[in-house]
């Protein structure tokens, strides 16, 4: 294709889509009209265009649809997670514990009435404690003292029938 | 900033869309795509200059789906020989549906970036200026590539309709 092939197929574009001025216009069509092929030329765009008409912007599938709504719900994690940068994730880290530390800094006068709620607390605490241990002492003595006398005395007694067995043999 | 994500979706699934569905000739691909443009467009939504979101989806579009070509294996664009063979028949008499569906299997046979600079400029109907931007081109080139694309166009539509 040669320069003036080029130039004349802008012309035909540009005509098509009314971007050729009038003036050049008019000439365009007053040279096709001595020009054959170029008379061919812009019927042809003109047929071109007519079958472009036929053709539109395709509806997107439901499925598609579908799937491009539910986009901000499965990446809204991944969004967050990249939103939340290491330093941020350390700072939210962090100000809870500083909190905390400070609690414990913090020195602790108690009055005498908190004192005083302290020590009967701690003496119930202790009964109670001393109470479970007696309780738990005579469970351990039963139960232990129970599994002894069996060891001990079921022995003896499983001796002595093995015995009056051997004796019964030895006579018969 | 879902309400707005929501509202590109509306006004660009379609075109996303097509110019998947003409880029790849498959369906299922074209969603896939499409989706991979859309994820993507919600990730960078705050770096996106509003004014640039269908420009710039648009060539992302465009541009996983010729990432999505080069890896198939069987890579018709490989052997493409535009599109003589593919379709053929005497259109003269053809109904508009007819001449449709041959336009679109012409258009789709067309190589890149003719294929995509017809659908965004003659199918889409996106002005010059933003097909530039979408296909990082300039006017001159886009306006070159154009009319070289519709005069194959024009060619194989002369050979059919006599």
């Amino acid at each position: 294709m040669n320069r003036t092939d080029e130039k004349t197929e802008q012309q035909i574009n540009a005509l098509l889509d009314g971007e050729l001025s009038p003036v050049d216009a008019e000439e365009l069509k007053a040279t096709a009209t001595d020009d054959r092929d170029l008379a061919r030329a812009i019927i042809e765009a003109y047929q071109l265009q007519q079958a472009m008409d036929t053709i539109h912007v395709e509806r997107a599938p439901a499925s598609l649809r579908k799937r491009l709504r539910a986009i901000p719900r499965e990446h809204k994690t991944a969004l967050w997670s990249k939103s939340l940068q290491p330093h941020w994730a350390m700072a939210l880290v962090a100000v809870p514990l500083v909190i905390i530390a400070i609690g414990l800094m913090r020195p602790v006068t108690p009055s005498a009435s908190e004192i005083a709620q302290a020590r009967q607390d701690l003496a119930i605490a202790f009964a109670y404690l001393d109470k479970a241990g007696q309780f738990t002492g005579r469970e351990i003595e039963l139960t232990v003292g129970e599994t002894m006398v069996d060891a001990v005395a079921g022995h003896m007694i499983r001796n002595i029938k093995l015995k009056q067995h051997h004796s019964k043999e030895k006579k018969a | 900033m879902s309400r707005r994500y929501r509202q590109w979706v509306k006004d660009y699934q379609d075109h996303a869309w097509t110019l998947a569905r003409y880029i790849l000739k498959d369906a299922q691909e074209a969603e896939d795509a499409t989706q991979d443009a859309f994820v993507k467009l919600w990730h960078n939504q705050d770096n996106i200059d509003p004014e640039r979101i269908k420009p710039w989806l648009m060539k992302v579009t465009r541009n996983g789906c010729l990432d999505r070509l080069r890896r198939r294996r069987d890579n018709v664009e490989l052997n493409e020989t535009h599109m003589a063979g593919e379709v053929s028949g005497p259109m003269q008499g053809a109904s508009a549906t007819e001449l449709g569906v041959w336009l679109r299997r012409a258009i789709e046979g067309l190589k890149e970036p003719y294929r995509s600079l017809v659908v965004l400029r003659d199918v889409n109907q996106h002005s010059y200026e933003e097909v530039a931007g979408m296909l990082e081109l300039s006017l001159a080139q886009v306006k070159v590539y154009l009319h070289r694309a519709r005069k194959e166009l024009r060619e194989q539509l002369a050979e059919v309709r006599p």
